[in-house]
């Protein structure tokens, strides 16, 4: 006793309950040895030194001595807890410490000797161990993985563990704790637990307590159960195949119209439940094998249990039911029927409701997305359709798309959905909206309709061809629905902008989810493409959408996909539609690189943490857990953080992926078009060669026409290649360069080349017409020279032919006078006159007719200089202005002396 | 689904000896030349059937290696009998039984039933241990012995039910408690030949284990 008292002035008034929690365990019988007064020592120094090396060193004994030693285990059971809990708590700075510390808890509880005293059964024994469970449990909180390894060296460690949830009511409660902490990502503790028996022992004490109905305890059990399955398809498929899945589904089970008794608790431990069920359809990691088998066969064995019936009555018709149970059975029913062709089968022909209000399953699905004002609700009755269409049903789709028509009421509002066929709904909330614009309808209707077109051209092709009325009936005309589509986007984009300031954080989800119609429509299928290419309206909508900065990341990259898509999967050859003009489009409003970038910064704004680490939550058990969990669960799926929690899960990895994918092959495909040209021609072809009994004049016209081609082809390219070099340098340029200051764009600048290249032809063509004109006047200048000469020649020649006369008439005269005084006395003078006289004028006639041979000669070569002047353009008549007064006159005289002739 | 009962066994030895082959060629009937390092424990079912009832076999595969022996140790206790495999390739596997069948008796309870086989039995060219060595360690340690071929599957599906029927008969003569489903034993629901009871009937069972 008066130990006791003494240990009390140690541990003070706090550790009352660790004392007397030391004395059962140990117990008081051993002899009191050393090692107590030991224990004792170190024991003070821990609690009251205030070196901290001193205070190591003390607890490096204390664990050795407690390792070695059974009596010291004892004295430490009586004394030891408290202080060291108190190590724990205040001096958690000190790492070595507090390592020390919790390395002498795990010696001090390593039994040393394997055999044990008799076993009775007695209060003490139960004290013993519920405060060793609790302890181990206080542990776990501080060092998870340091105990996990501890307990695993225990041989049979875990095995004692696992007895304690045979025991009695408050022990069985604690060691459920225990193991829930223990399992947890400890795969071998987990095997150990299954092999020991765990699945039965936990679904006694489930049965025991009530099923759902039960307490926190039922809650625990769904909690261990599910960290034994999470990671484990062999744990899971040890469940089926020892317990069955019977139990799971007993859990499940509510009354119909039970809506109002869904208590805090009975919420929790349902959706516990659904969790499970959830697990085992999504089966072990992926990186397992057989991980599908697995799956497959929980889906198979789930089914044969009729789980879809107790799904869709928590999911579909429990709409009294929290919404987060409505969420996670919808999300169950997913997985039940994705890749599942029975599943799947029985999902399409299932009907829910009591008579006579029954309507098919899908359809109060549909209206459940349609109508619900909590975004959660949308996504997991989405995720249904999703499961139910994009992997491998095209049957399913057909079906859903076969019934999408307008319906003949559809302007009736009033009408209760549950009477229209499906597709009618779904086309009613796509082409509606409502004054305000608010385009949340059709947004929904168009997740919904994206599924049921995925991958499916059918499909795809059969709802291209729905007509609408245009909003404007004055028109009397019809529109596609596809066109429709892009004017919900457009109104959507609008209204957005006006809410901007008021939901300024909360990014907007509805022109993602069109926009993603959009591109699951395009991909693969030309026809829609060529339809949304109709009108150039849209292209340079979605431009705009792509390039403004208006816009989101989300909203820029996905309209850049669509962009993508329009060139991808473009199959028309009319000018101004085809792929080329998609995507010169795309490089002269955007830019290639600006074009590219859009594409990365979607990705970066779908980029979310793994939903794995989301649903992780830290255990914890109060009085209040169940409350705090289930409001945890809503606002952790509705707040997480600025993005918006839909996009996340709307665009999860796997549309990722596909937009990868996508993103990939545009890129290949626009470079491929940046290397090609239209029309494709070849570089030599065949008919280059002159061909056999092809006429000269007809091979050069066949020549001319295919260099013209070429030409233009070539101008093509050269505005693409300016385009591309203009891009090239400005992203090459960086920041410094001021684009502003070169508004030219590419095409311009290959006009402009054009231009200079003209003008530099027309100048060198100046320059040769002025070499000409001068080589003309100099020639000109000789011609006129030479008149001159000849001028004065004629002239000389005339007055020497003057003279002659002259001479002639003055010996006439002379004639005359002798002929007057003796005729007959001179008779020879009249001879020698005509002699002369006709000497003379045979010599002024041989010289005359070489003047005017020269003059011919020189007149000609004037008319031809004049002539190709003139065919230059050049005024001959004012050029030769100058020397017409001089040569007019040979002109003219040579002309008379003609005449004379 | 249904059971009469159903047995948990466990498979030790050295690593390397074909365990989880032996597993592999009783559960689905195949073979595997290269098979992972077993990690931790693995896990494998059957139906069987003896004296006209249908018996479930949970084979527990555990990893052969040292550093896994505690954790593997665990699973002693809770099973109702035991697969002790050397390799006869492999003289230092037979050697190491003695430590095995240590930690068997001191982590097991006291009535599993231990079967030791000699596997990798095809490669008798190059064998290191005799079949009369083996038949002599069984008798000293009271083991039941058989040479076995994961390969050709020669005396494996002979080992696994040679083994249930020794647990059956232990049942049949009162041995086990089968209420304390601590020994490896659960007693089943739907139990289609329900005249059966602890008399010990000369059974198929009985003529298993001589």
């Amino acid at each position: 006793m008066d130990r006791s008292i003494n240990f009390r002035g140690i541990a003070g008034s706090a550790g009352n309950i660790m004392q007397g929690m030391g004395k059962f365990v140990f117990g008081n019988d051993g002899p009191e040895s050393k090692e107590d007064s030991y224990v004792e020592r170190y024991l003070d120094r821990i609690s009251n030194g205030t070196i901290p090396d001193e205070r190591r060193s003390a607890m490096t004994e204390l664990q050795s001595l407690v390792a070695e030693s059974r009596s010291a285990q004892m004295s430490f059971g009586a004394m030891g807890f408290p202080i060291l809990l108190n190590v724990l708590k205040e001096d958690r700075e000190d790492v070595e410490l507090v390592r020390g510390a919790l390395e002498t808890f795990v010696s001090a509880l390593t039994p040393i000797e394997t055999t044990q005293g008799p076993k009775t059964e007695s209060e003490e024994d139960f004290y013993v161990r519920y405060y060793t469970i609790q302890l181990l449990t206080a542990l776990l909180t501080n060092s998870l993985k340091r105990l996990q390894e501890a307990i695993l060296l225990i041989p049979r460690g875990i095995t004692v563990l696992m007895d304690m949830l045979m025991d009695r009511e408050v022990i069985r409660n604690e060691a459920l704790l225990l193991l829930t902490y223990l399992t947890r990502d400890a795969e071998e503790i987990q095997k150990i637990v299954v092999f020991e028996g765990v699945f039965e022992k936990i679904f006694s004490i489930i049965r025991e307590e009530g099923y759902s109905d039960g307490g926190v305890v039922v809650q625990d059990c769904l909690e261990l159960l599910n960290n034994l399955i999470r990671h484990s398809s062999s744990n899971q498929m040890l469940l089926k195949e020892t317990m069955g899945f019977d139990p799971l589904i007993a859990i499940l089970k509510i009354r119909r119209g039970s809506a109002f008794n869904f208590t805090q608790q009975k919420t929790v431990n349902l959706l516990g439940a659904l969790n499970t069920v959830e697990l085992l359809l999504t089966g072990g990691p992926s990186s397992e094998s057989g991980k599908d088998a697995n799956k497959n066969a929980n889906q198979a064995a789930l089914a044969q249990k009729n789980i879809l019936d107790h799904l869709l009555l928590l999911g579909v018709e429990s709409q009294w039911a929290p919404v987060a149970l409505r969420c996670m059975a919808l999300r169950c029913i997913g997985n039940l029927v994705l890749r599942n062709p029975q599943n799947l089968d029985s999902l399409a022909k299932k009907q829910v409701g009591e008579e006579p209000h029954v309507q098919p399953a899908l359809n109060a699905i549909l209206s459940i997305i349609l109508r619900t004002s909590i975004a959660q609700e949308f996504v997991a009755a989405d995720f249904v359709f999703k499961c139910f269409c994009e992997v491998k049903n095209p049957n399913g789709q057909a079906l859903l798309a076969s019934t999408i028509a307008p319906h003949p009421n559809q302007g009736d509002t009033h009408r209760a959905a549950s009477d229209m066929p499906f597709g009618s709904v779904l086309l009613q909330a796509l082409v509606s909206s409502d004054v305000n614009g608010d385009m949340e309808a059709c947004c929904r209707a168009s997740s919904v309709l994206s599924h049921i077109i995925k991958d499916n051209l059918q499909s795809k092709d059969r709802v291209l061809q729905i007509q609408l009325e245009t909003p404007t009936p004055s028109l009397g005309r019809t529109e596609p629905l596809l066109h429709r589509i892009v004017t919900c986007l457009s109104i959507a984009a609008s209204a957005d902008r006006e809410n901007d300031q008021s939901s300024h954080l909360e990014e907007s989800y509805i022109q993602p989810v069109i926009l993603r119609l959009l591109i699951v429509w395009l991909v693969d299928c030309s026809n829609a493409v060529n339809c949304l290419l109709e009108s150039a309206v849209h292209l340079n909508y979605i431009i705009e959408l792509a390039s403004s900065k208006r816009y989101t990341a989300c909203v820029r990259g996905l309209a850049a996909v669509v962009l993508g898509a329009c060139v991808l999967y473009n199959a028309s050859r009319e000018k101004g539609r085809d792929a080329f003009a998609a995507a010169d489009a795309i490089s002269q409003k955007i830019g290639l690189t600006t074009y590219f970038l859009r594409f990365d910064e979607l990705r970066k704004s779908l980029a979310h943490p793994s939903s794995e680490q989301r649903h992780r939550k830290e255990l914890s058990r109060s009085s209040a857990n169940s409350m705090s969990d289930f409001q945890e669960i809503e606002e952790d799926e509705t707040n997480k953080d600025d993005h918006h929690p839909v996009l996340s899960e709307i665009f999860d990895s796997q549309f990722v992926n596909f937009l990868n994918k996508l993103e990939a092959d545009i890129r290949e495909n626009i470079m491929d078009i940046f290397s090609r040209t239209k029309t494709a021609t070849a570089v030599l072809p065949a008919e280059l060669e002159q061909k056999n009994g092809e006429v000269d004049g007809e091979y050069i016209k066949r020549l001319k026409s295919f260099v013209e081609k070429q030409c233009n082809e070539m101008q093509d390219l050269l505005a693409r290649n300016a385009m591309l070099a203009e891009e090239f340098v400005k992203t090459g340029g960086g920041n410094t360069a001021d684009t502003s200051q070169k508004p030219s764009s590419g095409r311009e600048r290959v006009q402009m080349e054009a231009l200079r290249q003209e003008l530099e032809g027309a100048k060198r063509q100046i320059e040769s017409l002025k070499t000409e004109k001068s080589q003309i006047e100099a020639e000109a200048n000789h011609q006129r020279n030479l008149a001159v000469k000849m001028e004065s020649d004629l002239k000389s020649l005339s007055d020497a032919y003057n003279s002659l006369e002259q001479a002639n008439y003055r010996l006439d005269t002379e004639v005359k006078t002798l002929r007057q005084g003796g005729s007959v006395s001179y008779p020879d003078v009249e001879a020698i006159k005509a002699q002369a006289k006709e000497e003379a004028e045979k010599d002024s006639e041989a010289e005359l007719n070489d003047l005017l041979v020269c003059l011919g000669q020189e007149q000609s070569k004037v008319e031809k200089l004049s002539a190709r002047l003139a065919e230059l353009g050049e005024d001959v008549d004012t050029l030769l202005q100058g020397i017409g007064d001089d040569t007019a006159i040979p002109d003219d005289d040579d002309e008379d002396e003609d005449d004379e002739q | 689904m249904s059971y009469a009962y159903l047995f948990k066994y466990i498979i030790i030895g050295d690593t390397g000896v074909g365990k989880s082959c032996l597993l592999l060629q009783f559960t689905d009937k195949r073979f595997q030349p290269v098979h992972d390092l077993t990690i931790g424990v693995e896990f494998g079912a059957r139906m069987i059937t003896i004296d006209n009832k249908p018996i479930k076999l949970q084979i527990w595969d555990t990893a052969g290696q040292e550093s896994f022996r505690s954790i593997t140790r665990s699973y002693y206790r809770g099973a109702a009998g035991a697969l002790l495999v050397y390799d006869i390739t492999r003289r230092e596997t037979f050697n190491h039984l003695a430590s095995w069948l240590e930690d068997a008796r001191q982590h097991a309870n006291a009535n599993m039933t231990v079967m030791l086989i000699g596997n990798k039995c095809d490669l008798s060219h190059r064998r290191a241990v005799s079949y009369e060595e083996g038949e002599q360690f069984a008798k000293e340690h009271g083991l039941v012995f058989m040479e076995a071929s994961a390969k050709t599957a020669q005396n494996v599906e002979e080992a696994f039910i040679k083994t249930a029927g020794t647990i059956y008969k232990k049942i049949q003569d009162g041995i086990f408690d089968v209420s304390n489903e601590s020994n490896g034993i659960k007693v089943g629901y739907a139990v289609p030949n329900s005249s059966g009871g602890a008399a010990g009937s000369s059974s198929q069972a009985g003529g298993c284990c001589s």
